[in-house]
């Protein structure tokens, strides 16, 4: 028995120093390399990137690339846990809210300067108003993305709405609740709770700039708050938008709910990168720009990257992982490839291959440019915190449920926004 | 002495997968997490130490953590009964000697094996909404749509249907404990007129009422910690009307990442599931009955 006990130690040492071996070998720089890619996306994102990675590799035999892809539920999870293990990948694509609540707990990130990448390639503001924290460029922008309105103009002009209508805050009730007078079943708007909030941030921003500034301070005056619910009823009382005991299910998947899918549903606020996958099989759709109040003192309109590339600050191969990043983001080859399935590239050289093949579809690039002819100031950190985003959320739920009435929705929001913003 | 030596060793050895097992991946998160609920961890950098302020919040200001208290206590009293006695009437019919018993016995089952997995959940979701296949069927009856999950008022007992149908585990247990009732105690019964339900009530659920307790404790212990099906189904809403204790700290811990909080959540949640199970257990000397006792 002794015996088995001493094989048994001797092999867990064994274990342990191939363990120690094989972290030096990966140490070092000159030999083969191998790095680890991680993003979400379809399968249309996968099969693009896995192609651009095959086209480095062939060029670049000593490095070895593994994707760790999936969907976008429990991403985020799964990113930080490895952060904080010690085990993320590589590379990261990261969504932009994630990179300020990252980088402000520590160097997560590696910061990318212009001796790595040619960053002439990309819209100076862009990097800074959106890839930068605390004067540090973190990562790169795949793409431009920008919120879109997009409609089923068959499906208005069925219910005698003109198609080409140019939305106001106004005209958005008097005609769209043509729909609901005439079918009891469908609505202008196909708005879930989550995207009734989005809608509540636009008309705040219009009114106020903000719903929470950059000084981690409530923007917005209850007079205000209390206007703004008080349209928002109109869309529950007049039939613009579904009630939410049929809509809550589909919380951040509007696009799952039958009256969606059975084109019982109009309109819908969206992100230009989502819009295809949300309009799914139904046809006619065409997009449109967002209505803004005279006066608005910020479109809400938002712009942002797509995603972002960064690279994590624990790769044992920063060099080379900024190196592909680079040859992704601005090699012919490689942008040919990934196409438009992170948005239209922000890149000059990105758009330009991509128009010349003529690879951007049309209805993107008017999304894209309307979206950007629009676009407001970019939201603070704190409004785009996930407990912010949360509390927000628990008081449209309840004021879309009718337990709250404009005003008493207005206080309560307030309220608890100062006390979330408090604890943070 | 030295033969005696070498079993000691080797008994050690056999169980040491398990004893590491349990010193690594259980008892060190176990003491971690226990020392992180005093402290603001955020998984990503430096934790503080905050002594008891994570206690005090919880319990002086947290309105979502009363909320989601009294979610799951209304959980666990739904689903825990109604599930064990659905297991208990279901298991008493296969017991019968009828044609095909086992056929039965295997469909009954077949739910517990889908366990709490996430497609049933799916499965319940697109059953019970709007436009589900129950509103649909109950459509043809001239019964208007029922918002099952939309509704605060009924998306926790349709979420807690999951739960009271996967009966399959407890009535497992059930048929194996009217398996070992000795056929004699019948035969008496009936010799003294005992009718059905007098039999049932005095000897079937007496000698049953060991597996009765080992159920009800098991079940109220998963109950308490459920989150599988509130998470898909309904994602704790509408108005958090099943935001199950289990979500809760999901959300604080991976979604607003404040593991120091969600630890703290952890340990109350650790010790109301100790409370409740000392008090079935303390309780059970006045009701359960074991036969070869005395």
């Amino acid at each position: 028995m002794k015996k088995l006990l001493t094989v048994l130690l001797v092999a867990l040492l064994l274990t342990g120093s191939l363990f120690a071996a094989g972290s030096k070998e990966s140490g070092a720089q000159a030999g083969p390399v191998t790095l680890r890619v991680s993003w979400w996306g379809g399968d249309a994102r996968h099969n693009a990137t896995l192609k651009a990675m095959e086209a480095y590799t062939a060029q670049n035999p000593n490095v070895k690339l593994e994707g760790e892809y999936g969907g976008w539920d429990g991403y985020y999870q799964k990113i930080v846990t490895q952060i904080a293990g010690g085990t993320a990948p590589d590379i990261i694509q990261i969504d932009q809210p994630w990179l300020a609540e990252l980088a402000s707990k520590g160097d997560v990130f590696a910061v990318i300067d212009n001796t790595m990448v040619d960053l002439s390639q990309f819209d100076a503001k862009f990097l800074e108003d959106y890839c930068t924290y605390n004067g540090k460029l973190m990562g790169l922008p795949t793409g431009t993305n920008v919120n879109t309105f997009i409609v089923d103009t068959k499906l208005l002009s069925d219910f005698g709405i003109d198609p080409n209508t140019v939305w106001t805050w106004e005209n958005m009730i008097s005609e769209g609740r043509k729909i609901n007078q005439k079918d009891k079943s469908a609505y202008f708007s196909g708005a879930t709770p989550d995207i009734m909030r989005f809608w509540f941030e636009v008309y705040i921003a219009q009114l106020a700039g903000a719903v929470v500034d950059n000084n981690k301070k409530v923007a917005f005056t209850e007079a205000q708050g209390t206007e703004a619910f008080t349209y928002l009823k109109r869309w529950f009382d007049e039939g613009i938008v579904a009630p939410f005991s049929q809509t809550s299910l589909f919380y951040q998947k509007f696009q799952e709910n039958p009256t969606w899918i059975n084109g019982k549903m109009a309109t819908s606020w969206d992100w230009v990168s989502s819009m295809d996958k949300d309009i799914g099989a139904r046809k006619n759709f065409e997009t449109r720009q967002y209505p803004v109040m005279a006066n608005a003192v910020n479109t809400g309109v938002l712009m942002r990257p797509s995603q972002i590339f960064v690279v994590n600050n624990n790769s044992k191969n920063k060099a080379e992982a900024i190196k592909l990043l680079n040859y992704l983001f601005t090699d012919p080859v490689a942008i040919e490839k990934l196409g438009t399935e992170r948005g239209i590239p922000s890149t000059v050289i990105g758009r330009s291959v991509l128009a010349e093949k003529g690879m951007i579809s049309q209805m993107a690039e008017k999304a894209t440019n309307e979206g950007i002819a629009q676009a407001g100031d970019p939201q603070s950190v704190y409004q785009m915190n996930s407990e912010v985003i949360q509390t927000m959320q628990d008081v449209i739920d309840e004021f879309g449920f009718g337990k709250l009435t404009p005003a008493q929705a207005s206080a309560k929001m307030i309220k608890s926004l100062e006390a979330t913003l408090a604890s943070l | 002495m030295k033969i005696k030596k070498n079993y000691s060793y080797s008994g050690y050895l056999y169980i040491l997968p398990w004893i590491l097992g349990f010193l690594l991946l259980q008892l060190v998160p176990l003491v971690n997490s226990f020392w992180y609920s005093f402290t603001n961890f955020q998984l990503l950098g430096k934790a503080q130490f905050l002594g008891l302020d994570n206690y005090k919040k919880i319990f002086l200001s947290d309105a979502v953590f009363r909320q989601s208290l009294k979610v799951t206590f209304y959980y666990v009293l739904i689903a825990v009964p109604l599930k064990i006695a659905f297991a208990l009437v279901i298991a008493i019919i296969l017991n019968q000697n009828i044609k095909g018993i086992n056929l039965f016995r295997t469909l009954y089952y077949i739910p517990s094996i889908l366990g709490g997995s996430v497609a049933i959940s799916v499965l319940w979701k697109y059953l019970f909404m709007n436009q589900g296949v129950v509103n649909n069927i109950i459509g043809r009856f001239g019964i208007g749509a029922i918002d099952w999950l939309g509704d605060p008022r009924l998306a926790l007992g349709t979420v807690s249907l999951v739960t009271i149908w996967q009966f399959g585990s407890s009535m497992l247990l059930f048929l194996a404990g009217l398996k070992q009732i000795p056929v004699s105690l019948y035969e008496a019964a009936k010799i003294d007129g005992a009718g059905r339900m007098r039999t049932f009530w005095s000897i079937t659920l007496p000698e049953l009422s060991p597996i009765v307790l080992f159920n009800l404790i098991m079940q109220m212990i998963n109950a308490f910690q459920d989150f599988t099906s509130a998470f898909i189904i309904t994602q704790g809403g509408p108005l958090k009307s099943t935001y199950l204790y289990g979500l809760m700290l999901y959300d604080q811990g991976f979604k607003f990442f404040k593991m120091g909080y969600s630890s703290a959540l952890s340990w109350i949640l650790f010790a109301i599931i100790l409370f409740f199970s000392s008090l079935t257990f303390g309780s059970s000397q006045s009701w359960v009955h074991y036969g070869d006792a005395k």
